[in-house]
C-alpha cells in the first residue's frame, strides 16, 4: 500500500512544545508553589520484610516547622487501598499497615514547612520492627513453606496459568528439532529525570481536591484515585502538568497522591510530595519485568519455525497493581514477525519482598522479543543456517495481511523483508564481515547483531484481564476538542498530559492537514479531570494513532458545522464546501469563499445569520475509541484483536567486546523502523534514538539489584547506571512506511520500538563477537563481570 | 535528599581556618569543593555539626614549579590542575588523571586537597600521588608537618589528618628524563569512579631497559595501593611481553578489592591485571617515544 | 533558631538579596526563593547534571553547592538565555535539531552547550559528545542534542550573539 502524499503529515515542523521547554517556562509538578504549602518527606522501611511493632512520632511532631506526621494507622482511617487491576486480594495502602513488605516501603510521612525540616523530622521517628525472613528468589517464594508476603493469600504464587493456541503438542512432536534456551531478563527501572510527585490542595467548603501531579491517566483512572482518597470522583480535580519523562512509570501514582492528599486534608494547607531520586529508585513501585524464561522453538531441518512454547516466571515484588498485564501485552506479538502456527505460554507470577512492578517502555513485550530472537539465533546456529536467511524463510509475507496470529491478535500490515533489506543495505554487511574477519586476525572480537522484531502499538485493555475468566474493561479512548474562535483562531484541547512525546505537534499537524492552516498558529489547551473527556493518555505507543483519530473525528464534526454555515452564507450546498488555505471555498467557484474568521465571527455573534436551528459557537469534541478491538473468546482460545497496529523494526548493531574486561563498545547501530505513516519525522527519530538508548541501558548497564536480605543495592545514580552520551553511538536510523488500514492516515505508534528491539539485537551482537570462544548469551544486562564469566566458562568447557 | 543542619563558618585566612578547626575538633569538617562531601550530606550519611568552608582563602589555590615538579595548593580546582601548563610539562600524569575525575562541572568545584583528604579508594589522584611519592603538608595551630603519600592514606576513607589539621599543600617532585607515565582506568561508564585504575611511571635507560618503576592502583582495597614487589620485577628488564603478565599478576595478588554492585572482588582482581599491564605498556611506549 | 546568612546572588544580571540557612542548596534557593524554576532537580547527588548552572562562567552542579558559597557570584540560569519571547540562537538550534523531548534535562544541556561553545567555538563531534556526557538525558538518546550543538556551532550561535 503506498503512502499518500500530504502537505503537513510527514513534514518536519518545529515542535509546538519546545519554546516553553527551551526557556525553562514549562510547569512541572515540582514548580508548583502555593501559599502556605508544606513539603513532605517519607520514612522508608529499612527491612524487606518485618512487622511494625511500634511507631513513635512524638519527637518528629514536636520539631519546629513540622505540621503533621502520619503513619499507616492514619492512612487506614482516611484512605482506601490503592487501586489495583488484579482480582486477587493483594491489598496495598499508601503507607505500610502492620507490616512492611519491601525495603523502601513508606512507613510514615511528615509534612513540614520545607523538605529540609521534613527530613529532619523523619530522622526523629522511632520505629520498632520485628524482622521477618524475606523472600527474594521467586523460585523459593513459590514453595508452600516460604514466608508469605501477604498472609491473607494462600501462596506467594499469586497467579499461574497456561494458555495454549493451536496444536502445540502435535507440532512439537513432529518437529525435526527443538531449540531450547533458558533466559534471564533482569529487573530495570524507567528512571525519568523527573521523579514522581504531587501537590494537593483540599477545600473543605467545596469538598474539592486539586491535584497538580505528573500522573498520566487523569481522565481514565482518575476516578479510582478519588475512591482511594474517599472523595466523590467529581470532586477530584487532577490538573495536567508537564511531565519530565515517564516511560510508563507515571501512569497512576496513587501512592504519592494519597500521601499528599491525606496530608492536605489533615493540615488544611497545600501539600507537596516529590519523590527524591533514592525513593524513585527503590520505592517508585513502577519497576520493569523480572523474568526467567524456559523457552522452546520447534523447527524443521529447513529452518521453518512451527511452534513456540514458553514458560516464564516473573518476580512481581510485593504487590500486584497491574496484575499480569505485561504477559497479556507479550501475547500481542510473542510469535513475532514469523509464521509460527502454534503457541503455548505458561506464566507464574510470584510475589517477593521487593518493590513492585509497573510497566517500562515495552511493557513485557521487550522481554518477549528478547526470548524469541535468542531462540531464532539459536536455531540458526544449531541448524547451520545463516541468521538472516532463517528469518527470511519465516517472515509473514506482505500479501498475508491482515494476519491473524495463533493467539488471536491481528497484525494490521507490514513488510518485514523490505525492512530487513533496508537495514542490511544501510549496514553494508559485506564490509562489516571483512572488518570482523580482520579484527579476529588481530585478536579482537567484533560482533554483528541482528534482531527483527515487533513493536505493537495502541493497546487494548483486554490484555489486563483475558488471562483470567472474568470479563473486564473494554474502553481505552482518547479525546480532543477543537474550537475556532470569533477571529478564526484554532484551539486544540487535550485531555492527557505531555510526557516528552509530541501531542501538541501531532494535533497541530493533523489540524493543518485538515484545514489548510499553519500549524504554528494553533493554540493548545489541556483539560483535567473535572471537565475532561475520556482519555487514557500516553502509553503503549498509542498517542499518535489515537490523537490522529480523535483529531480527524473532531475535525469532521467541525467541518460539518462550518460547511453548513458557509453554505448557508454563500448560498451553496454543504457538500460543495471544501477547506483549503485557511478558507471555506465553494468547489469550482473560488471567488465564493469565507475565511475561518468570517465563519467564527458569525458563529459566535450572529445567531440569526446561521442556518435555522443551529446553535451558536464553533467547537467540536470527539472521543476516539480503539479502532480495532474485539473481545477474547470465552474459552480464551482466541484472544481477539487487542494490539493490531503492529509496527516492526530491524536492528543491526556492531560491537567490539573485550573478553578480558567484559567491556562492550558499540561501533555502529543501524535501525530501520516501520511505524506506518510518519507524522513528524524528526520526532519519530528522536523517539527511536531515545528508545534504543534505553535498550542499550537494558542490554549493558541497567539492573535493579537486591541482596539476599532484599536490600536494594541500586539505590542511587552511581549504582543504577543510565547511559551517557559516551556510551551510545551515532544512530543510523532508516524508515519504511507500510500504512495501517485501520487508522486515520495509516499511522501506527513508534514510541517504544527502540527499547523493545535493542536488547535482543545487542545480545545477538555480543554473542556474534564471542562466537569464536563459544559463548552463548542468554541474559541481560550483559555486565562486564557476566561477560568475563561467560568467556571463562566457555573456555573451560571447550 | 537535603542536608542536615550544621553551623557554618567561612574563614578568610588560613590562621582563621586553623583556629576554627582547633576550636571545634572532630565536630568539624572542612568544606572545599564539596563534590564528595555534599552528596554525603544530601544522603544524610554524614552529620558534621560544623562546616569550615575554606573556599574564601585564595592563597590556598596555586600551582607552582618546584624541584622539577610542582607544588599544588589544596584549594586548587581539579580543572585547574588538568589545564595547568607547568603540570602538563613536568608531570603530565597528573593532568591525565585529573581529566578522568567525573565530568567538567565536578572538576570546576572539586579541589585537589579535598579529593585527597576524602581518600575515596576508587579516586584517581590518591593513587597518582602514591606513585609520585608526593608529600602532603598538614597545617594546624601547632605548625606544619610533612607526610609522605604512603603514610597519608591510612584506611578506608581515612587519612593521617588529625582533628584541627588542614591539608594545605601537595608536593610532587619531577621525574627523571625518559620517564613515561600512564593511567589506565576501567569504568562502567565514561566519568564514573574507577572499577579499577592503575598508574605506571616507567623510566627507561638508553637501551630500553627499565631503570625505575612506580606502580599504584586505585579501587583495589581500602586505600590506594603501591606494589614495590611488582615494581622490582621490572628493574633491568625490557617492560614487555610475558614479564608484564607476571608483574600484573604480582600486583593483582597484593590487592584486596571490594565487592559491590559493579563487580565482585575476584572480578576486580582480574581487571587489576589488565589495567596494570596496559598502564605499563603505555607508560613504556611514552618513555621510549 | 536556625542560622540565616544574608547573601547577594547576581542571577542573569539581576541582583538578589536573600537570607538563607547555610545548608540550603543553591538549586533550592534559585527555584524557591528566587522563583527561577527553569533549573531542575534530578538526583541531588551530582550525577545527572539536570541542575547545571553557570557560576562565574563555569558550569557547576547547583545541587552540590550551598547558596552561601555562591554569595557574590554571577550566576547564569536558563532564564538568562532568551530575551523576552525571542529565543537565543542556541535555543533555536536545539529547536531545529529537536535536541529535546520532555525538556527536563534541557536547561542543563543548554548551559553545558553554552559553556562549550564559549570556550571552544568549533568543537568536533567527539568533543561535543564528551561535553554532553556530563549530563544525563533519558529521552533523546543524545543524537538530537549533539546535532543541535553542531548546528549552533556552525551558526556561531554563542560567540556571534555577544
Amino acid at each position: 500500500m503506498a503512502v499518500a502524499q500530504h502537505t503537513w503529515i510527514g513534514k518536519d515542523i518545529p515542535r509546538l512544545e519546545d519554546p516553553k521547554l527551551l526557556t525553562g517556562r514549562a510547569t512541572y509538578s515540582d514548580d508548583v508553589k502555593l501559599p502556605g504549602m508544606l513539603e513532605v518527606a517519607v520514612l522508608l522501611s529499612p527491612h524487606a520484610h518485618a512487622r511494625i511493632a511500634r511507631i513513635d512520632t512524638s519527637k518528629a511532631k514536636a520539631l519546629p516547622g513540622v505540621v503533621a506526621v502520619i503513619t499507616g494507622e492514619d492512612i487506614v482511617k482516611h484512605t482506601n487501598p490503592l487501586p489495583r487491576f488484579c482480582p486477587e486480594e493483594v491489598v496495598e495502602y499508601a503507607l505500610a499497615v502492620g507490616k512492611v513488605r519491601y525495603a523502601g516501603e513508606a512507613v510514615a510521612a511528615v509534612a513540614a514547612v520545607d523538605r529540609y525540616r521534613a527530613e529532619d523530622a523523619i530522622g526523629l521517628i522511632e520505629v520498632e520492627y520485628e524482622p521477618l525472613p524475606p523472600v527474594t528468589d521467586p523460585f523459593e517464594a513459590m514453595k508452600p513453606e516460604a514466608p508469605r508476603v501477604h498472609e491473607n493469600l494462600p501462596s506467594n504464587l499469586v497467579f499461574e496459568k497456561t494458555l495454549s493456541f493451536g496444536d502445540v503438542e502435535g507440532d512439537f512432536a513432529t518437529a525435526d528439532r527443538v531449540i531450547r534456551r533458558r533466559l534471564r531478563y533482569h529487573r530495570a527501572s524507567a528512571q525519568p529525570l523527573e521523579t514522581a510527585g504531587a501537590v494537593c490542595q483540599y477545600n473543605p467548603a467545596t469538598g474539592r481536591m486539586d491535584v497538580w501531579s505528573n500522573t498520566n491517566m487523569l481522565n481514565y483512572v482518575g476516578w479510582l484515585l478519588a475512591l482511594t482518597l474517599k472523595l466523590p470522583p467529581s470532586k477530584l480535580n487532577l490538573i495536567p502538568m508537564h511531565v519530565g519523562g515517564s516511560f510508563g512509570s507515571k501512569h497512576i501514582l496513587a501512592k504519592v497522591i494519597a500521601i499528599a492528599g491525606t496530608l492536605a486534608r489533615l493540615t488544611g494547607r497545600p501539600v507537596k510530595f516529590m519523590e527524591d531520586r533514592v525513593e524513585n529508585l527503590i520505592a517508585c513501585e513502577n519497576l520493569a519485568c523480572d523474568r526467567y524464561y524456559d523457552a522452546e522453538l520447534a523447527v524443521t531441518n529447513d529452518g521453518i519455525f512451527t511452534a513456540l512454547r514458553i514458560k516464564v516466571v516473573d518476580d512481581y515484588g510485593a504487590y500486584f497493581q497491574l496484575s499480569h498485564g505485561t504477559h497479556g501485552n507479550a501475547l500481542a506479538q510473542q510469535t513475532g514477525p514469523y509464521r509460527i502456527r502454534s503457541l503455548e505460554y505458561s506464566v507464574q507470577c510470584v510475589l517477593t519482598n521487593k518493590c513492585q512492578q509497573g510497566v517500562f517502555r515495552g511493557a513485557g513485550s521487550d522481554a518477549g522479543n528478547f526470548c524469541l530472537e535468542r531462540l531464532v539465533d539459536a536455531a540458526a546456529e544449531e541448524l547451520g543456517i545463516d541468521r538472516i536467511e532463517i528469518r527470511r524463510r519465516n517472515f509473514i509475507q506482505p500479501e498475508q495481511f491482515p494476519y491473524k496470529t495463533p493467539a488471536g491478535n491481528i497484525y494490521d500490515s507490514g513488510n518485514y523483508p523490505a525492512v530487513l533489506d533496508k537495514a542490511l543495505q544501510m549496514a553494508g554487511l559485506d564490509e562489516l564481515r571483512k572488518l570482523q574477519e580482520q579484527a579476529r586476525q588481530q585478536g579482537r572480537y567484533i560482533g554483528i547483531g541482528l534482531a527483527t522484531a515487533h513493536q505493537r502499538s495502541v493497546y487494548g485493555p483486554t490484555e489486563f484481564w483475558f488471562w483470567g475468566a472474568a470479563p473486564g474493561l473494554t474502553s481505552v479512548p482518547e479525546s480532543v476538542g477543537i474550537s475556532v474562535g470569533p477571529t478564526g483562531d484554532f484551539t486544540v484541547t487535550l485531555f492527557s498530559p505531555f510526557w516528552g512525546n509530541s501531542p501538541e505537534t501531532v494535533c497541530a499537524q493533523v489540524l493543518a492537514e485538515e484545514f489548510g492552516i499553519d500549524p504554528s498558529n494553533v493554540t493548545i489547551a489541556y483539560e483535567g479531570s473535572m471537565h475532561g473527556l475520556p482519555a487514557a493518555g500516553p502509553g503503549g505507543s498509542r498517542m499518535t494513532v489515537m490523537l490522529t483519530g480523535a483529531m480527524v473525528g473532531a475535525a469532521r464534526k467541525l467541518k460539518d458545522k462550518m460547511a453548513r454555515i458557509a453554505a448557508h452564507l454563500l448560498e451553496a450546498s454543504p457538500e460543495d464546501i471544501i477547506f483549503q488555505e485557511g478558507r471555506a471555498v465553494v468547489r469550482g467557484v473560488p471567488e465564493k469563499s469565507l475565511s475561518y474568521a468570517d465563519i467564527g465571527f458569525k458563529a459566535y455573534w450572529f445567531r440569526l445569520d446561521l442556518p435555522p436551528g443551529m446553535e451558536s459557537g464553533l467547537e467540536a469534541r470527539h472521543t476516539y475509541d480503539h479502532p480495532y478491538l474485539t473481545l477474547p473468546s470465552p474459552d480464551r482460545k482466541d484472544l481477539g484483536a487487542f494490539y493490531p497496529m503492529m509496527a516492526h523494526g530491524a536492528h543491526i548493531p556492531v560491537v567490539e567486546v573485550n573478553p578480558e574486561t567484559g567491556q562492550v563498545t558499540i561501533l555502529r547501530y543501524v535501525a530501520v523502523h516501520d511505524v506506518g505513516t510518519i507524522v513528524n519525522p524528526k520526532s519519530l527519530r528522536g523517539q527511536i534514538a531515545g528508545g534504543i538508548t534505553q535498550g542499550i541501558g537494558m542490554a549493558l548497564f541497567e539492573e535493579c539489584v537486591y541482596d539476599e536480605q532484599g536490600q536494594p543495592l541500586s539505590s542511587s545514580f552511581m549504582s543504577y547506571l543510565i547511559p551517557t552520551a559516551m556510551e551510545v553511538p551515532k544512530f543510523e536510523i532508516g524508515h519504511v512506511e507500510t500504512p495501517s488500514p485501520f487508522t486515520e492516515y495509516g499511522v501506527k505508534g513508534g514510541g517504544e520500538g527502540g527499547r523493545m528491539i535493542a536488547p535482543a539485537a545487542l545480545a545477538s551482537a555480543v554473542e556474534d563477537a564471542l562466537r569464536p570462544l563459544g559463548v552463548k548469551v542468554d541474559e541481560v544486562p550483559m555486565t562486564p563481570e557476566r561477560i568475563v564469566r561467560w568467556v571463562e566458562a566457555a573456555r573451560q568447557s571447550g | 535528599m537535603k542536608p542536615p543542619p550544621f553551623d557554618y563558618f567561612a574563614p578568610r585566612s588560613q590562621p582563621e581556618a586553623l583556629s576554627l578547626l582547633a576550636q571545634h575538633g572532630d565536630r568539624a569538617k572542612v568544606l572545599a569543593g564539596g563534590q564528595s562531601l555534599i552528596p554525603l550530606l544530601n544522603f544524610r550519611l554524614a552529620h558534621p555539626e560544623v562546616l569550615v568552608d575554606i573556599n574564601r582563602i585564595p592563597e590556598l589555590d596555586y600551582v607552582r614549579e618546584w624541584d622539577g615538579g610542582v607544588v599544588i595548593g589544596a584549594l586548587t580546582r581539579q580543572a585547574t590542575l588538568e589545564r595547568a601548563e607547568s603540570v602538563r610539562a613536568r608531570l603530565p600524569i597528573l593532568s591525565e588523571a585529573a581529566h578522568l575525575i567525573g565530568h567538567l562541572p565536578i572538576r570546576h568545584r572539586g579541589t585537589v586537597g579535598g579529593n585527597l583528604a576524602h581518600a575515596d579508594p576508587a579516586s584517581e589522584l590518591p593513587a597518582v600521588m602514591l606513585a609520585l611519592e608526593a608529600e602532603f603538608v598538614l597545617a594546624s595551630q601547632q605548625g606544619r608537618r610533612v607526610i609522605a603519600a604512603d603514610q597519608f592514606f591510612t584506611g578506608m576513607m581515612t587519612t593521617a589528618l588529625q582533628p584541627g589539621e588542614l591539608l594545605v599543600e601537595v608536593r610532587a617532585r619531577g621525574l627523571p628524563a625518559s620517564t613515561g607515565g600512564a593511567f589506565t582506568e576501567i569504568t562502567r561508564r565514561h566519568g564514573d569512579y574507577a572499577l579499577v585504575g592503575a598508574v605506571a611511571l616507567i623510566t627507561l635507560n638508553a637501551v630500553g631497559r627499565c631503570e625505575r618503576a612506580r606502580l599504584a592502583l586505585c579501587g583495589v582495597g581500602p586505600t590506594p595501593l603501591r606494589v614495590p614487589e611488582a615494581e622490582q620485577m621490572l628493574i633491568g628488564e625490557v617492560p614487555a611481553g610475558d614479564l608484564l603478565v607476571a608483574v600484573a599478576e604480582r600486583a593483582a595478588a597484593a590487592t584486596d578489592p571490594p565487592s559491590d554492585v559493579h563487580g565482585s572482588a575476584s572480578f576486580r582482581r582480574k581487571l587489576a591485571r589488565v589495567a596494570v599491564r596496559q598502564a605499563i605498556e603505555t607508560a613504556a611506549a611514552r618513555a621510549g617515544g | 533558631m536556625a542560622q540565616r546568612i544574608p547573601i547577594t546572588l547576581t542571577v542573569n544580571g539581576m541582583q538578589h538579596e536573600v537570607a538563607v540557612e547555610p545548608r540550603r542548596l543553591l538549586v533550592d534557593v534559585l527555584r524557591n526563593d528566587l522563583g527561577l524554576t527553569g533549573t531542575h532537580i534530578g538526583c541531588e547527588q551530582g550525577v545527572c547534571g539536570t541542575c547545571t548552572v553557570l557560576v562565574n562562567g563555569e558550569s557547576v552542579r547547583s545541587c552540590l553547592l550551598f547558596a552561601v558559597q555562591a554569595d557574590g557570584a554571577e550566576i547564569m540560569t536558563v532564564e538568562g538565555l532568551s530575551q523576552g519571547d525571542t529565543l537565543h540562537p542556541l535555543q533555536e538550534a536545539f529547536r531545529e535539531a529537536q535536541g529535546l523531548q520532555c525538556g527536563f534535562c534541557t536547561p542543563g544541556m543548554l548551559l553545558i552547550a553554552y559553556e562549550l561553545l564559549s570556550t571552544n567555538p568549533a568543537p568536533s563531534e567527539a568533543q561535543i559528545r564528551e561535553a554532553v556526557s556530563a549530563n544525563l538525558c533519558r529521552c533523546t538518546g543524545y543524537q538530537g542534542i549533539i546535532e543541535a550543538v553542531q548546528l549552533a556551532a556552525a551558526r556561531q550561535a554563542v560567540t556571534a550573539a555577544r
